[in-house]
């Protein structure tokens, strides 16, 4: 009956359409067990409803660039505002790992054995994976900008396309950097430490929450603040991609704005690569 | 030989060649200069127990562990130097259940058709033909994690086949299954090898299972002890016993004392370990209108196996690996 032969000459290497054919299922899956994961949703929909319209509408009018009534400089944001691109970054950071992290269930529950025995290259593999973690996280991201009104934000078409690419370097980023972690875990203990020991420490070390203040300069800075924690927050590669996302969506910057993308492209290409060389080895 | 071979064999030379494989985790030698060949359309049986070698094996043969020497062939095609050519004819189902019990029934094998490249066309009618052949068209948008254990190895079965697979490795897919599930298992695997030709490995410690495989693989400690025909196997390891009741006393004594070293005697019944095609001829021309009743008893498999490795096949605790994966069944974390 089945004599419908396509006939693959012994030893010959995919056709690149094919490839991409695989790597499209990869992608395919990824997305559709997201949308299939109510829980992830809620988390996605509930986490900036918390940051923006509590926290940031609570903190907003404590935030002034006054110390005892005295006014030393004209901030050009609200707080809320101010917050507005780290929440996204949060969300995306969120998803990313999470998607990531589904690597380990992969792995442990032998679905990543089916993926390596086909004929798809390692690297197209990774690819697929980490660009459907990095869809799902985009959408996540998106989803903060649907509470724009509320940061009382206004944006060119233009911003939100410059926007959109950097939170889509972010989500591959940090999808990526989540492989990593997941490629060097034996033993898993659940989500809730990534959680705990990756995502916030990264987050709140990014200028996230608070401005470093901007009319002073760097020696100044360390006086006013901790010098520790300005040390880890220059070091951490995630506040030049939350400021690069400020520079889209509220146009101000805390660091050279040209520094933002670089990071951000470096980190994508970096974290990409560690992935690859782990996966390779599995 | 076996009734439904294909009738026509058109490709020479073995599916399947492997040539002195050791492979060796830190002091404990998994595998020991491991040689043998699969004939193409066979359907080939490695036996041995838990930790006997033969997960090993099937991971090196479907490309994704490195064995430390030696080398195998998967359709001629070299599957060191050449993984990604060697796994297009492969069709593999783990031990472990590898299906995404998120998606549905369908969308599994939709996923394993793009992800061998079977181009759109084929691919809708081998999942409509392949979910026919292990009769589950009627879960076909059904997810997965619904299914019973039975029905997930039988849908893996039917993904293996999905792509143009012509050698086909199942690691013990028969384990956890119910007497009832097993025997259909082996039906649709029938089935299976009269649509296409196929040749099929097969690990298992289920010994009742080989008596209808081509060739049987005896594996144990990583060493093969064996590897023929499971009636060659008898013959040669296995022995064939005549239980004898004589009519009368003296008889029985002449027997015994004839046969001392082959017959032990239970009551009034002889037992007697066949040796060689003319005996059973030789007896009867000698004592066969003495005899009361007689029974031939045909040699097992359970008894080659028992004479090669001096011990049964059994099952094991479960290892780490089990644990964990029961671990991650109860523990419901919400990014699986």
């Amino acid at each position: 009956m089945t004599a419908q032969a396509f006939q693959p000459e012994p030893g010959s290497t995919l056709p690149l359409a094919n490839w991409a054919g695989g790597l499209y299922a990869i992608w395919l899956r990824e997305v559709k067990r997201a949308i299939r994961d109510r829980g992830q949703l809620i988390g996605g929909v509930v986490r900036p409803l918390l940051y923006v319209l509590i926290m940031g509408i609570g903190l907003n009018p404590y935030f002034r660039g006054e110390i005892y009534g005295e006014v030393r400089f004209v901030v050009p944001y609200t707080y809320v505002q101010f917050l507005f691109p780290a929440v996204i970054t949060l969300n995306i950071m969120y998803t990313s790992v999470q998607s990531a992290v589904s690597v380990i269930w992969d792995r442990e529950f032998g679905f990543l054995r089916e993926v390596l025995v086909s004929p798809m290259p390692r690297a197209a593999i990774l690819l697929g994976k980490i660009l459907g973690g990095t869809t799902v996280a985009l959408f996540h991201g998106a989803l903060v900008l649907a509470l724009a009104r509320f940061a009382d934000l206004s944006m060119t078409l233009a911003d939100l396309a410059w926007g959109l690419c950097l939170m889509f370097l972010i989500a591959f980023a940090l999808t990526s950097l989540g492989v990593v972690i997941a490629n060097r875990i034996r033993s898993f203990e659940g989500f809730g430490v990534f959680s705990n020991v990756v995502i916030l420490p990264l987050y709140f070390l990014s200028s996230s929450i608070f401005p470093l203040d901007p009319s002073l300069t760097s020696a100044q800075t360390r006086v006013i603040y901790p010098e520790w924690l300005v040390t880890l927050i220059e070091l951490n590669p995630l506040t030049y991609a939350i400021d690069a996302l400020r520079g889209a969506f509220i146009h101000f910057n805390q660091f050279d704005p040209r520094l933002g993308p670089v990071v951000l492209v470096a980190m994508a290409a970096v974290f990409f690569l560690i992935a690859l060389r782990d996966f390779r080895r599995v | 030989m076996h009734p439904n071979e294909p009738a026509v064999i058109a490709a020479p030379g073995p599916a399947v060649e492997i040539d002195h494989i050791s492979k060796r985790y830190g002091r404990t030698l998994a595998l020991d200069d491991v040689s043998f060949d699969v004939a193409r359309g066979d359907v080939f049986a490695l036996l041995g127990p838990n930790g006997a070698g033969k997960t090993t094996l099937l991971h090196i043969l479907c490309t994704i562990l490195r064995p430390d020497t030696g080398t195998a062939r998967i359709g001629g095609v070299d599957v060191m130097t050449n993984p990604l050519g060697a796994r297009k004819s492969l069709g593999v189902v783990f031990q472990e259940p590898s299906l995404d019990d998120r998606l549905t029934v369908a969308e599994n094998l939709e996923f394993h058709g793009l992800v061998y490249g079977v181009p759109r066309a084929v691919r809708r009618a081998r999942i409509t033909q392949m979910l026919a052949l292990v009769e589950l068209e009627k879960w076909r948008d059904a997810l997965v994690r619904t299914l019973s254990s039975g029905m997930k190895r039988r849908l893996e079965i039917a993904r293996a086949l999905v792509h143009d697979s012509r050698i086909l490795f199942l690691d013990e897919p028969t384990a956890g299954l119910d007497a009832q599930s097993r025997e259909r298992m082996w039906q649709y695997l029938r089935n299976a090898r009269g649509e296409r030709e196929l040749t099929v490995i097969v690990t298992t410690h289920y010994i009742e299972e080989v008596e209808n495989c081509d060739r049987v693989c005896v594996i144990d400690g990583g060493r093969i002890l064996a590897d023929d025909a499971p009636a060659a196997l008898k013959t040669r390891h296995g022995h064939e016993l005549l239980r004898v009741v004589p009519r009368d006393e003296t008889t029985a004594a002449e027997i015994m004392s004839a046969y001392a070293d082959i017959a032990t005697r239970h009551g009034e019944e002889i037992v007697l370990r066949v040796a060689g095609d003319a005996f059973t001829e030789t007896f009867l021309t000698r004592y066969g209108t003495r005899i009361r009743r007689l029974s031939v008893e045909e040699p097992s498999l359970e008894s080659v196996f028992l004479s090669l490795t001096g011990r049964a096949l059994r099952d094991q605790a479960a290892g780490a690996r089990e644990r964990t994966y029961e671990f991650g069944k109860r523990g419901g974390e919400h990014t699986r």
